[in-house]
């Protein structure tokens, strides 16, 4: 769908602060839109997994709501969980927008399973994850691995892995794909991906940028620090010794010092802040949580050997 | 002449399902539901910490991960031997309350709502996601379709809420962290209930003043639905939400069309395989089965083994919860559906309602869903009426405990049975040499979307789809709205691989027909 350009800088109105994008993209982005740019198609498909990371997406506040994201901003042509379309006709819908002049948004959700053929995991007639990943990855322009399950195989590929299951990239590889990619692949983690990492890399890409990467193909922006060195239980002198204690919950079996995210400053689950005319801020906008501010160790769910690398979660 | 399509994907649900239907005259006369992607949860919680399961186990589902949590940690709490402290109890219940109530609102709009409205007066119109679509003749349009697309986008902003009120005790959501055996990490403080508490009350604003009333004209305009999708007409529920004087908000229970009330004994699970790809011969009872999986087993058409209870077919859901509260006798399960039963815009009234069979349908499970969804946030908060009444809210002591800690025994087993919004949910454990030797879950979606048994009888989806009307066979929405009124989620149904000592045999997998 076309997004009009008063719509976008709205959209746009929220991506200020000290997490969001620089100003530059910003007017790179007004200077597409005041050309009629249109929002690119984007192809979800959903391999090994659990929803979760979808269902964190539809909790999105901090650069847009979902239903400004769904409606003003992207041209969703195939997600199942969300789509009105059901059996041939979404079939259909996701192969038309593969097939398109102009390339789409590939975003995967879940691991691929390579055992048995890509047996373990049929998405639709005649379609494993695996073919799907071949057929749909070569015209992308870009794929996001949405979840640790997408970027590194995550819970879906816990030992002993029975289906061999595998984040994008990887699957990439052994279809004998990733060498020759045309598309970047942007792996957007965590156990679920936060909304956040996941629309904020949105609008950057909207706005002609790409996010710089980091070594596992992470945008910095998000995973570029410790969720030790930002956590507000450093230095404070205390330990927690048993759950549900206040203080550092190193001691306790926290992942914090070996996990990349923005968590102790982002945190989760907050409300609408901003306040925008015609859709002011939320009154408990600010109340929000996160993993360790709910007195429970970090669980490491950003990184690439989550979950095996960072079990067992406790030490206590 | 009879002609079999094929529904896959089955879209608006969770996981991957394919529905196969066979329509004779217009009318349904065979069907299979086949669950097609498989994790092996299991094989993977085996050897583990205990401690890890239920952080694991919550990610089979992200839509329901508390209820997988709080299963858990029902679990191990039955093999450790500890008890949780009153704090501890109801902050579980209070944020699994919460993500019951934001499962009902997304589901019903997010994921059925659509089978039901024509978009074409909608600002949606012609726009993907919405678009394409089935269109059907009898499909709402005009200010009833504005109005429903209107709160179908209110709703996004609701469920969110419903998942930030949660998150309040949980942590983060999905996936929360506070869950832990012995209770939760999160701690009371008056400024998180006073928070949970104003967002509750917007919460129980909405379904009692948009989402009830939605589901009541979708019900009036739809009326022929409360007699389609009857289903297995056996009801099953472990009941959910233990409260301070022993019971349950929600009861144990099992009902059916004769409204028969009955106990339910565990040791009655059978989960059998002669249709599920499963290398067994018979079938087990969770605490005692294993098996490995078969991908090219003869007659086999899922990845889902097929639960039943005493060897017969069993529906779980807010209605198997709804209809055993209301024949045990529940004064609030009893008012709410009594209210429905005597809706003018049923066609029911004070002098004849409607018989309690209409609650055996499509339309019943969507009802059934939406009281529950009033009886828990009102549980949540208390009653407007009683000034006393500060619901679960209001019996939370700032200060007292949250958690007790335990040891994990070197040997044990445990069991932990409660409800998703979806319907029963069990997690069985052996613990050996403190590490998980064994690790059984059966969730609600294995019941209702189970294949045929051994004795050849249909699961219960299947068993709901005989008998309804396709009016175009290129258009099938009938079997839409029936698959959707269960709220499949399938990433639940389609994890298990039960253990064995080695990796499963890797064979080629032929694709029947679904």
């Amino acid at each position: 769908m076309n997004v009009t350009r008063r719509d976008f800088l709205k959209a746009s109105a929220a991506i200020t602060g000290a997490l969001a994008l620089k100003v530059s993209g910003l007017m790179e982005l007004q200077k597409a839109m005041a050309g009629g740019a249109n929002a690119p198609p984007v192809i979800w498909l959903q391999g090994q997994g659990c929803t979760g990371c979808s269902v964190s997406l539809l909790n999105s506040t901090y650069y847009m709501t979902i239903d400004q994201l769904l409606i003003d901003t992207l041209d969703l042509k195939f997600h199942p969980t969300v789509m009105a379309a059901a059996g041939e006709m979404a079939v259909e819908a996701a192969e038309t927008a593969r097939n398109a002049d102009g390339g789409y948004v590939l975003v995967i959700e879940g691991a691929i399973p390579a055992g048995a053929n890509g047996d373990y995991c049929h998405i639709w007639p005649g379609t494993t994850m695996l073919d799907a990943l071949e057929s749909f990855a070569p015209n992308a322009n870009v794929i996001l691995s949405v979840g640790t399950c997408a970027c590194y195989g995550g819970m879906s590929a816990g030992k002993p892995n029975p289906t061999d299951a595998m984040g994008v990239e990887d699957a990439l590889d052994y279809l004998g794909l990733l060498k020759n990619l045309q598309a970047t692949v942007i792996n957007i983690p965590g156990c679920p991906a936060h909304p956040d990492w996941i629309v904020g890399t949105v609008a950057a890409l909207l706005a002609g940028e790409t996010p710089e990467l980091d070594n596992d193909g992470r945008p910095e922006e998000f995973f570029g620090t410790y969720v030790h060195k930002r956590c507000p239980n450093r230095g404070l002198g205390h330990k927690a010794h048993v759950l549900s204690d206040a203080g550092c919950l190193a001691g306790l079996g926290c992942k914090g010092q070996q996990t990349h995210a923005d968590c102790p400053l982002r945190k989760w689950n907050a409300g609408w802040a901003k306040n925008l005319p015609g859709q002011p801020a939320e009154p408990l906008a600010e109340v929000k949580n996160w993993c360790i501010g709910a007195r429970n160790p970090c669980q490491g769910c950003t990184e690439p050997d989550f979950p095996d690398g960072m079990s067992p979660f406790y030490n206590l | 002449m009879a002609t079999t399509i094929t529904i896959d994907p089955l879209t608006r649900i969770e996981g991957h399902l394919a529905i196969e239907v066979t329509v004779d005259s217009g009318v349904v006369t065979n069907a299979k539901s086949s669950g097609t992607m498989f994790r092996g949860f299991e094989m993977m919680l085996q050897g583990r910490d205990p401690l890890d399961a239920p952080h694991y186990t919550q990610r089979i589902c992200g839509v329901c991960p508390i209820s997988h949590g709080m299963a858990s940690c029902l679990n191990l709490e039955d093999a450790f031997g500890v008890v949780v402290p009153d704090n501890g109890r109801i902050l579980r219940n209070l944020v699994l309350g919460a993500n019951f109530v934001m499962s009902h609102i997304l589901h019903f709009y997010h994921l059925a709502a659509l089978d039901y409205i024509n978009l074409d007066d909608t600002i949606v119109k012609d726009m993907a996601p919405w678009d394409p679509n089935y269109v059907t003749d009898d499909m709402v349009t005009g200010d009833t379709a504005v109005a429903l697309v209107g709160h179908y986008v209110q709703a996004l902003a609701m469920r969110r809420k419903a998942h930030q009120m949660a998150a309040i005790f949980g942590g983060k959501l999905p996936c929360a962290p506070s869950f832990v055996p012995g209770g939760c990490t999160e701690v009371v403080t008056q400024d998180k209930i006073d928070d949970f508490r104003t967002l509750l009350a917007e919460q129980r604003t909405f379904i009692d003043g948009t989402y009830i009333p939605d589901v009541l004209t979708v019900a009036g305009a739809f009326s022929e639905y409360f007699g389609i999708g009857v289903g297995c007409g056996n009801l099953l529920a472990y009941g959910v939400f233990d409260l301070t004087d022993g019971s349950k908000l929600l009861a144990r229970g099992r009902c059916n069309t004769q409204l028969a009330l009955d106990t339910v004994d565990p040791g009655k699970i059978i989960e059998y395989v002669a249709h599920s790809k499963y290398r067994d011969n018979e079938g087990k009872n969770p605490a005692d089965g294993v098996t490995q999986p078969k991908a090219d087993k003869p007659d086999a058409y899922s990845w889902l083994k097929a639960p039943r209870y005493d060897g017969q077919v069993y529906e779980v859901g807010p209605l198997a919860r709804m209809a055993v509260n209301y024949l045990s006798g529940d004064p609030t399960a009893v008012a709410l559906i009594n209210g429905v039963l005597t809706d003018p815009q049923l066609g029911g009234s004070e002098e004849e309602p409607l018989p309690i069979s209409v609650l055996f349908s499509v339309l019943g499970r969507h009802a059934a869903r939406a009281l529950e969804a009033k009886l828990v946030a009102d549980a949540m908060g208390g009653t407007a009426d009683d000034e006393d009444d500060n619901g679960w809210l209001g019996e939370l002591v700032v200060g007292e405990p949250v958690y007790s800690e335990s040891d994990i025994p070197r040997d044990a087993s445990g069991i932990g049975l409660t409800e998703a919004p979806r319907g029963a949910l069990g997690h069985w454990i052996d613990i050996k040499r403190r590490r998980i030797d064994r690790y059984q879950v059966v969730t609600p979606t294995n019941w209702n979307a189970s294949p045929k048994d051994d004795l050849g009888q249909m699961g219960p989806i299947e068993q709901a789809l005989i008998g309804t009307p396709v009016a175009n066979t290129e258009q099938p929405v009938e079997v839409l709205r029936v698959v959707h009124s269960f709220d499949p989620c399938l990433a639940c149904s389609v994890h298990m691989l039960r253990p064995g000592k080695n990796k499963p045999e890797v064979v080629v997998h032929t694709r029947p027909s679904i």
